[in-house]
């Protein structure tokens, strides 16, 4: 479904460069739970962003569904981006001045949906993620578990194939952290949805069905998880 | 309940409402500065055209061939004429319904004693009409009587008084009112009827001269002279340039200098928006990158940033045509001396100057779209 073939990204700060993906080769399949570990600065946020079409790699393919999606222009991959993908982050990046059912309609509004389909579609995902109770408060009134919640509600609510998590469970504390990748785990099992999930955490980690650990821009270790075994 | 443009401009306009309004003050000032150059410039010029009225003729008819010649204002005057049926024809042109007032003259020497005065047959209504400025102690002379009203030079050197009666030729003149000092050729005039002037004459059916008071404020007076000419083959039809032209010149070049002033002020206005706007991107860059991971384009973030400032502009325009309009009101006659009537408000300025500051902002926000459409959202997201 999704394949990473000899990416290779190359930031230019200044008159340096930092090899952030070097040679990269992956594939993930339709319905995998796959998470990326590895120390900070070793290319796991740039490996999932490159996959959700943020970031054009400096050498080499990333297909998904057989489209290679740094071919398409960009306008197009707006459009692969609104239809396939869904963003989680690890600050949640909500717009403060939106309420929660605002904040989940957004990319519904983006892909030009009528208000009735924004405010039904909104309010089910909210639903799913268990805070229809929350729908019109802001964010700043949420909790941070919540907050994700409604990230997560809001990456979900197109019907992507694909959702990208960078590090969801960060700023949260163990519990709620593992509330979320419950959720996850909840999305993954009944939507069948393919998430790619990056995170620090081992224990984290361990909940996906395949794990590939990078160090310096390489992918050192492919593997499925304990878990899945 | 649902997402619209709107919902993020009205928000995020809202959000910032101190500095959208500080932003939009150059933009208000330039409209409200327009605007009032429009509507006190348009006052001035209904003004100046009502005095058009009292300054008299504006056209002279004489006679094509003139012989020398009795000087009469500003006007030579000779012993050729034209017939009084040419008062007629010159209501025949195309522009006829800019004819104020026609005055028919008859111009001629006489002696009396050891004095030579002027003689001016009049249609006294018609020339009482176009001067304006004429004070009459008693009356004016009837048509067709031997009546006569004396310019104030002529009472004085003769003595007459009103009742007085004086002989010229074989007609007796009653003298039945008497001009106020004018300061022109009139002070030293003689007026009777058209008719009476034209028997005492020998020149029944003639006129020396035509004054002609045409409001001539949207019309130049040169095209009603042609049309007359056109419509008298044998006459000379003169403008007369007059002080009013001169003002209506000062009027156009102080609304000019105004309207300058003004686009002046709507660069800086418009520079004042388009450094909010930078702002306004650099402080939304995470919001713009959140746009874009959800699978927001160009088109999306030009539409956002366009209707944001096309209603500062509208905002903008409407809140300048405003202050512009009051202030004129208020201050026009405070000033400039110019009484504006809220009534006679050309309301042509008002959809120009809201569709010239809704330019305005959006020619401002064009850099900063730009700027906007080219963030790097894994940058603006700060994630890697």
């Amino acid at each position: 479904m999704i394949a990473m073939k000899e990416v290779t990204k190359v930031y230019e700060m200044g008159n340096s460069q930092v090899l952030a993906l070097d040679n990269v080769n992956l594939k993930v399949e339709e319905g995998d739970f796959l998470a990326v570990m590895g120390p900070s600065g070793s290319g796991k946020s740039t490996l999932l962003y490159t996959v959700g079409g943020l970031l054009t790699p400096t050498k080499g393919e990333v297909t998904v569904n057989g489209t290679s999606i740094y071919q398409l222009a960009s306008r197009k991959r707006a459009q692969f981006r609104r239809e396939n993908v869904g963003f989680i982050f690890q600050t949640f990046e909500l717009l403060p001045y939106l309420t929660a059912l605002e904040n989940v309609m957004l990319p519904l509004y983006l892909a030009g949906a009528s208000s009735i389909e924004q405010e039904d579609a909104a309010k089910e995902a909210l639903d799913k993620v268990g805070l229809a109770n929350r729908a019109f408060h802001k964010p700043a009134e949420l909790s941070g578990g919540e907050q994700q919640r409604v990230a997560i509600a809001r990456g979900i609510v197109n019907n992507p194939t694909i959702l990208l998590a960078d590090e969801p469970t960060g700023n949260l504390d163990q519990k709620t952290g593992n509330e979320i990748m419950q959720l996850l785990c909840k999305l993954h099992e009944k939507d069948k949805l393919t998430i790619i999930v990056v995170t620090h955490d081992p224990a984290k980690a361990e909940r996906a069905n395949k794990v590939v650990e990078m160090l310096d821009g390489h992918i050192v270790t492919n593997q499925n998880s304990k878990k899945w075994g | 309940m649902c997402l619209r443009a709107i919902t993020f401009v009205s928000k995020n306009l809202s959000r910032r409402k101190g500095r959208s309004i500080l932003s939009s003050i150059g933009l208000i000032l330039a409209i409200a500065v327009i605007v009032s150059t429009f509507t006190i410039s348009r006052s001035m010029e209904v003004q100046i055209g009502d005095e058009v009225e009292k300054y008299g003729p504006n056209i002279v008819v004489t006679p094509k061939t003139q012989s020398i010649s009795v000087p009469y204002g500003n006007v030579v005057i000779g012993n050729v004429t034209i017939p009084e049926s040419s008062v007629e024809k010159i209501y025949t042109i195309p522009n006829k319904r800019n004819l104020r007032v026609l005055s028919p003259k008859l111009y001629g020497q006489v002696q009396y004693g050891n004095n030579s005065l002027l003689l001016v047959g009049i249609i006294p209504d018609k020339e009482v009409e176009l001067k304006r400025w004429w004070n009459i102690t008693g009356s004016s002379p009837q048509n067709d009587s031997n009546e006569t009203v004396v310019g104030s030079a002529v009472k004085l050197s003769l003595g007459l008084t009103i009742g007085s009666i004086i002989q010229i030729k074989n007609t007796v003149l009653t003298v039945v009112g008497s001009l106020s000092e004018t300061g022109s050729v009139d002070d030293y005039s003689m007026f009777l009827s058209l008719q009476a002037a034209q028997m005492l004459l020998n020149l029944v059916g003639r006129v020396s001269v035509i004054d002609v008071g045409a409001l001539c404020k949207d019309c130049p007076v040169e095209v009603i002279s042609q049309q007359i000419m056109d419509a008298l083959p044998d006459v000379k039809a003169t403008p007369v340039k007059q002080a009013v032209e001169t003002r209506m010149k000062a009027v156009e070049q102080t609304a000019n200098f105004s309207l300058l002033l003004a686009s002046i002020i709507l660069v800086v206005g418009c520079a004042g928006i388009m450094n909010t706007m930078l702002a306004s991107v650099h402080e939304r860059m995470r919001e713009i990158g959140i746009f874009m991971s959800l699978g927001a384009d160009n088109n999306h973030l030009y539409k956002m940033f366009f209707f944001e400032s096309m209603i500062l502009g509208l905002v903008g325009g409407l809140v300048g045509t405003t202050v512009g309009l009051i202030s004129s009101i208020f201050f026009g006659p405070l000033f400039i001396k110019v009484t504006i009537n809220p009534t006679e408000i050309p309301l042509y300025p008002i959809p120009f100057a809201i569709i010239l500051s809704t330019s305005a902002c959006l020619i401002a926000s064009l850099y900063p779209t730009w700027r906007a459409s080219k963030v790097d959202p894994v940058k603006a997201l700060k994630t890697v």
